[in-house]
C-alpha cells in the first residue's frame, strides 16, 4: 500500500512538472502525433487467431499464472505481471481474477506459449438491450428475448445520454427504450453489474 | 347468462383471429416475420412465407365467418381445430426451435413463452364455449354477460406480449415516475467513465497513444486533478504513462501527460507545449 502511495506521489509530481528528475533533451517533445513511436509490430497472419489475444473461462489460478479454457476449445496460460491492467466492473487489482470468471486478455505471446498479459477484462459484456422495467437500483433488461437483471452500483455505474460525457445519474433511463450496456457479468447467472449505460434522454 | 356469454365468444374469437391474421398477411415484412418463426424449421425456409400467409388466410376466413351471421356450428368446430393446432405448433416451437418468434398475433414479434400457451389455451376454451351457443352474438346480450366477456378480453390482452407497450410499459413508467427508483444514483462524484471520455479526446492522449500497452491501471484524485496511469513502453523500456485530467471540468486541452521510466523513476517524456506548473 505504501508502495502504491509512493508511486502515485512520484507520478503526480512527474505529470504536473514538479519533479526534479526530468532528464535532458529527449524529454521534451511536442504534442504532434509523429513524436510518438511506432507501436510494436503486432500483425497476426491473415486468417490465423491473433497470437497476442486470449479469451475464455478461468479454470485454475496459481499465483500470477491463470489457466483459461477458450470458447473455441483452446487452452491459454496467461501470466499476470506488475504492469497488467485488470478491469472487473472498474479498474481493479490482480487478485480480483477468480476461478469461474470469463476474461479477455491482450498481451505478448512468450516463446514458451504463455501470454504475458498487458490488459485483462474480466466478465466484461457489451449488450444491446430493451429496458423492460426499473426497480430500486436495478434495471430489468431484454436482450434478444432473454431477460437480464442489471444491478446499478452507486458510485461506479455511469450513464451516457445522447453521447454526452458520462454522469453518475441514471434516473433518465426510460422504461421501454433501447440502450447499450457495458457491464460485468456475474458468472453463471443472468445478472450483470452495470458499468456504463448508453441511452437516449 | 351462460348462453349469452357463449354467444359472445364468436365475437371475441372473431376479432382475435382477424387481428392475428393482419400481421401474417399485410405489410412488406411478412416474409421476414415468417422466417423468424419455427415454420422455417417445420416446412423449410422457402415455404415458410407461403405457409405463414396460408395460416393467416385461414385465420381471416374463420374470424370473418364467426363475426358475420348466420350462425353455423361448423364455425366453432373450425375454431376449436385451429386453437388445438396453435397449441401443437407452440409446443413444437418450444421443443424444436426455442429461439424463434411465436408469430402469434399482430405485427410484433415475441418469443414463445408461457403467455403464448395461456392465450392459445384460452382460445380453445372460448371456442369450446362458442360451440354451445344457440343464438348469434348480435342478439343484445345482458350486462352481466358483457362484464364476463370484458374480463375475458382483459385476460387475452394480459396474455399478449405484443400489446405490452400499450398498457404494461406505461404502467411501469408511471411507477418509475412515482417512486424514482434510481434517484439515489445522482452524485457529485465524477465517474471514471467521464474522465476517460475526456482523456480519449485529448491531444495528450493522441501524442502517446502508441506507447500505451495497457488499459487504465490505476487512478487517484488530488484537488482539481484526477490522475490516470497506464503501462507504457518507451525505447523498449518498461514505463508508466500518467495523465492529469481536470476532474470537474471538460477541458481536454488542459490534459497533461508524462512518461516515467519504471526502473529509475525518471520522467523520460513530457510534451513541451504544456506549461510546467510551479
Amino acid at each position: 500500500m505504501t508502495n502504491t502511495l509512493d508511486r502515485r506521489t512520484l507520478l503526480t509530481s512527474a505529470v504536473l512538472g514538479t519533479t526534479a528528475t526530468l532528464v535532458g533533451a529527449t524529454a521534451m517533445g511536442s504534442l504532434a502525433p509523429e513524436t510518438a513511436f511506432a507501436a510494436r509490430a503486432q500483425s497476426p497472419e491473415p486468417g490465423a487467431p491473433d497470437p497476442n489475444f486470449a479469451e475464455g473461462r478461468v479454470t485454475a489460478r496459481d499465483g500470477s499464472m491463470i489457466l483459461a479454457a477458450g470458447s473455441d476449445g483452446r487452452f491459454h496460460r496467461i501470466q499476470l505481471t506488475g504492469g497488467t491492467s485488470v478491469w472487473k466492473l472498474r479498474p481493479t487489482t490482480l487478485d480480483q481474477v477468480k476461478v469461474g470468471d470469463g476474461l479477455y486478455a491482450r498481451g505478448v505471446l512468450m516463446p514458451d506459449g504463455t501470454l504475458a498479459a498487458e490488459s485483462i477484462w474480466v466478465n466484461i459484456v457489451n449488450l444491446k438491450v430493451h429496458v423492460t422495467a426499473i426497480g430500486k437500483n436495478v434495471l430489468h433488461l431484454d436482450h434478444n428475448g432473454s431477460r437480464i437483471v442489471g444491478h446499478v452500483v452507486p458510485g461506479t455505474s455511469a450513464a451516457v445520454y445522447n453521447g454526452k460525457p458520462a454522469v453518475s445519474d441514471l434516473s433518465m433511463v426510460k422504461v421501454g427504450k433501447h440502450a447499450q450496456v457495458i457491464g460485468a457479468w456475474r458468472p453463471d447467472t443472468n445478472e450483470i453489474d452495470v458499468a456504463t449505460i448508453y441511452a437516449a434522454a | 347468462m351462460m348462453g349469452q356469454v357463449a354467444a359472445l365468444q364468436a365475437l371475441v374469437i372473431g376479432v382475435l383471429l382477424v387481428w392475428s391474421s393482419y400481421g401474417k398477411l399485410v405489410g412488406p415484412l411478412v416474409g421476414a416475420r415468417a422466417r423468424r418463426t419455427a415454420l422455417k424449421k417445420f416446412v423449410g425456409e422457402e415455404r415458410a412465407e407461403p405457409a405463414f400467409r396460408a395460416v393467416g388466410g385461414v385465420e381471416l376466413l374463420i374470424g370473418a365467418v364467426l363475426l358475420l351471421p348466420p350462425l353455423w356450428i361448423m364455425e366453432s368446430v373450425a375454431a376449436i381445430a385451429l386453437s388445438v393446432g396453435f397449441l401443437g405448433f407452440l409446443t413444437y416451437s418450444r421443443v424444436a426451435s426455442p429461439d424463434s418468434s411465436c408469430g402469434c398475433a399482430g405485427s410484433a414479434t415475441a418469443p414463445v413463452s408461457w403467455r403464448a400457451f395461456g392465450r392459445a389455451g384460452l382460445l380453445l376454451v372460448a371456442a369450446v364455449l362458442a360451440s354451445s351457443a344457440d343464438v348469434s352474438w348480435s342478439s343484445l346480450p345482458g350486462l352481466a354477460a358483457v362484464v364476463v366477456v370484458l374480463a375475458e378480453v382483459m385476460l387475452f390482452v394480459a396474455f399478449s406480449p405484443e400489446l405490452d407497450r400499450h398498457w404494461l410499459l406505461p404502467l411501469r413508467r408511471l411507477k418509475v415516475r412515482l417512486t424514482h427508483p434510481l434517484a439515489g444514483t445522482a452524485a457529485y462524484d465524477v465517474p471514471l467513465a467521464t474522465t476517460q471520455h475526456q482523456l480519449l479526446r485529448s491531444g495528450a492522449y493522441r501524442a502517446v497513444n502508441s506507447l500505451l500497452r495497457s488499459d487504465i491501471r490505476d487512478h487517484w484524485d488530488e484537488g482539481e486533478w484526477r490522475f490516470v496511469s497506464y503501462t507504457a513502453s518507451y525505447d523498449d523500456r518498461p514505463a508508466t504513462a500518467v495523465f492529469a485530467v481536470p476532474r470537474l471540468r471538460y477541458e481536454p486541452d488542459e490534459i497533461r501527460v508524462a512518461i516515467v521510466d519504471d526502473e529509475n523513476g525518471e520522467t523520460v517524456y513530457r510534451p513541451s507545449l504544456l506549461p510546467v506548473l510551479a
